[in-house]
């Protein structure tokens, strides 16, 4: 699903790019959020809970609550829902809590 | 509604939680321990609790030495069947300049006598230490492997909970308003939640401890003091030891949920009960943290907040009786290091309410000494 028209907000879609997902090829388009273009993808699950190892989606879809921390280009902890889309990026499933480089 | 009580413990920090603890063990019956908001809801929910034995003054060295001894065993003694979270990885302290080379060493002179294993260790060893120090500026440090750091929530409620067992009455969201006396002596307190009757009171108010001198006509030295503190998102364990700079008067540990806690002191801080958070100082925060530790740079900030020191003019806390008015006793005025020595404070204190000898001597830490003029200026405070 890709929200197209919405009654207050402009969705411009920007250009076609491709990134990958735990190594899989994917196409988005720029202008939309790594979590837009996952979701586009059907893909739902954006990490583990820490303690149970549980899937976790969408929540806040704002930058707020944590429940969408993935690895970006091999940064831990990036919250993939306010984080913009770019050709040829990494989002990976990040395993436990991340590590600090 | 009247009742009675043995004694009255004012405040549910970690000083009165243990106050109130040893004064059941020791035999009290009746106690009770009044809080207006909840247990650790002052300063002690809201500290970095760290844990240190490293200090400038004898008294303070002593105090927390022991109390570290007693941190070591808290869950076995207290019962309790979660963790303290005591991470015992050390205490860095880092010297910019030469001064603090120097009182530093003079501080290791005295933690030598007193058999506290701090040592002296050279920038390179900070690395050692700590991988991502940054050396900039840094003249080397001190580090003593015991100190550490605990999480102030559970410890109190470990307190709380073995105290409770031993019959105490715990009454939250219940503040004293009123210290009463028959003659000078007191003879109860006045609550939100009626009168209490009792020979004995106890202030351990943290800052509001002042407030309860006024009651009875007596002047505390105490005056609050903002400090501010964060904690970031958790990453995976990175950070052993605490850092603390009094160059830059900052500390910052990681818990061991892997966030990382973080405080700073502003000199230029008013002196009243606010208790907010300011974005002047997630700024100042942040520019002063990854100078040193640089790469910290990439972590979020969960969550800041404020709260309360109490200082006393010499930084060092006022313990004991009030000789104008029998029967009440302080102890408050920690200057921002009450966590570390509370499990020795609320021993000493429960000896001298009940008239027992303390373990050891308590006098220079009376009300007295601002008279005297006998002061303890501690050099080590952030
Ligand atoms: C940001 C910050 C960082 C700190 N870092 C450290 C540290 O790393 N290590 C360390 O050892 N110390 C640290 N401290 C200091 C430490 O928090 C305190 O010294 C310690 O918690 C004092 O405990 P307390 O029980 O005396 O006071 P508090 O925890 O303040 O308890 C006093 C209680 O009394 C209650 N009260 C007040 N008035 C009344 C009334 N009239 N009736 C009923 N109840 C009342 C309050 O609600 C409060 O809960 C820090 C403090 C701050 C603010």
């Amino acid at each position: 699903m890709r929200v197209n028209e919405h009654p207050i907000l402009n969705f411009e879609k920007g250009n076609k790019v491709m990134f990958y997902y735990n190594g899989q090829q994917l196409e988005g388009f720029t202008g939309e959020t790594i979590a837009a273009a996952l979701h586009a993808n059907g893909v739902r699950a954006m990490r583990e809970s820490i303690h149970l190892h549980r899937p976790r989606g969408l929540f806040c879809n704002i930058g707020n609550c944590s429940s969408c921390l993935m690895m970006v280009n091999g940064k831990p902890n990036v919250r993939v829902c306010v984080e913009k889309l770019e050709e040829g990026m990494m989002v990976e499933t990040q395993q436990g809590k991340g590590e600090l480089k | 509604m009247t009742r009675t009580a043995d004694a009255v413990v004012i405040g549910g920090g970690i000083v009165g939680c243990a106050t109130a603890y040893n004064l059941a063990k020791k035999g009290l019956k009746k106690v009770v321990l009044v809080e207006e908001r909840y247990l650790a809801g002052g300063a002690t929910g809201r500290c970095g609790a760290g844990v240190r034995m490293q200090w400038g003054t004898e008294p303070n060295c002593v105090l927390s030495r022991d109390s570290i001894k007693i941190f070591e065993n808290l869950e076995e003694e207290l019962s309790y069947h979660d963790s303290i979270e005591f991470k015992q990885s050390g205490y860095l302290l880092l010297a910019y300049n030469e001064k603090m080379v120097e009182q530093f060493h003079k501080n290791l002179g005295l933690q030598h006598k007193l058999d506290i294993p701090s040592r002296w260790v050279t920038p390179e060893e900070c690395q050692d230490l700590v991988p991502h120090i940054s050396l900039q500026g840094l003249h080397g440090g001190t580090f003593c492997h015991k100190d550490g750091h605990c999480n102030p929530f559970k410890a109190t409620d470990a307190y709380a909970k073995a105290a409770q067992r031993l019959g105490v009455e715990i009454l939250t969201y219940t503040k004293v308003t009123n210290l009463l006396q028959d003659r000078d002596k007191i003879s109860g307190v006045e609550t939100t939640a009626g009168i209490i009757e009792t020979p004995l009171v106890i202030g351990c108010a943290g800052a509001h401890t002042m407030e309860l001198g006024r009651m009875v006509g007596v002047e505390l030295p105490i005056y609050p003091e903002r400090h501010q503190i964060l904690v970031t998102e958790p990453v995976a364990e990175k950070q052993g030891p605490m850092i603390m700079s009094f160059y830059h008067g900052i500390y910052c540990q990681q818990v061991p949920h892997g966030g990382f806690v973080m405080g700073l002191g502003d000199p230029n801080e008013v002196k009243d009960y606010d208790e907010d958070s300011s974005w002047q100082f997630m700024h100042e925060m942040a520019a002063k943290i990854t100078f040193i530790l640089p790469a910290l740079k990439d972590l979020n900030v969960v969550r800041q907040w404020g709260g309360l020191y109490d200082l006393t003019p010499d930084k060092t806390q006022i313990l004991g009786a009030i000789p104008e008015v029998p029967g009440f006793y302080v102890a408050a005025g920690f200057s921002g290091h009450g966590f570390m020595i509370a499990p020795v404070v609320g021993e000493l204190m429960a000896d001298v309410m009940l008239g027992e000898q303390p373990k050891y001597p308590i006098d220079m830490y009376g009300v007295k000494r601002f008279e005297s003029g006998e002061l303890y200026v501690e050099p080590s405070v952030v």
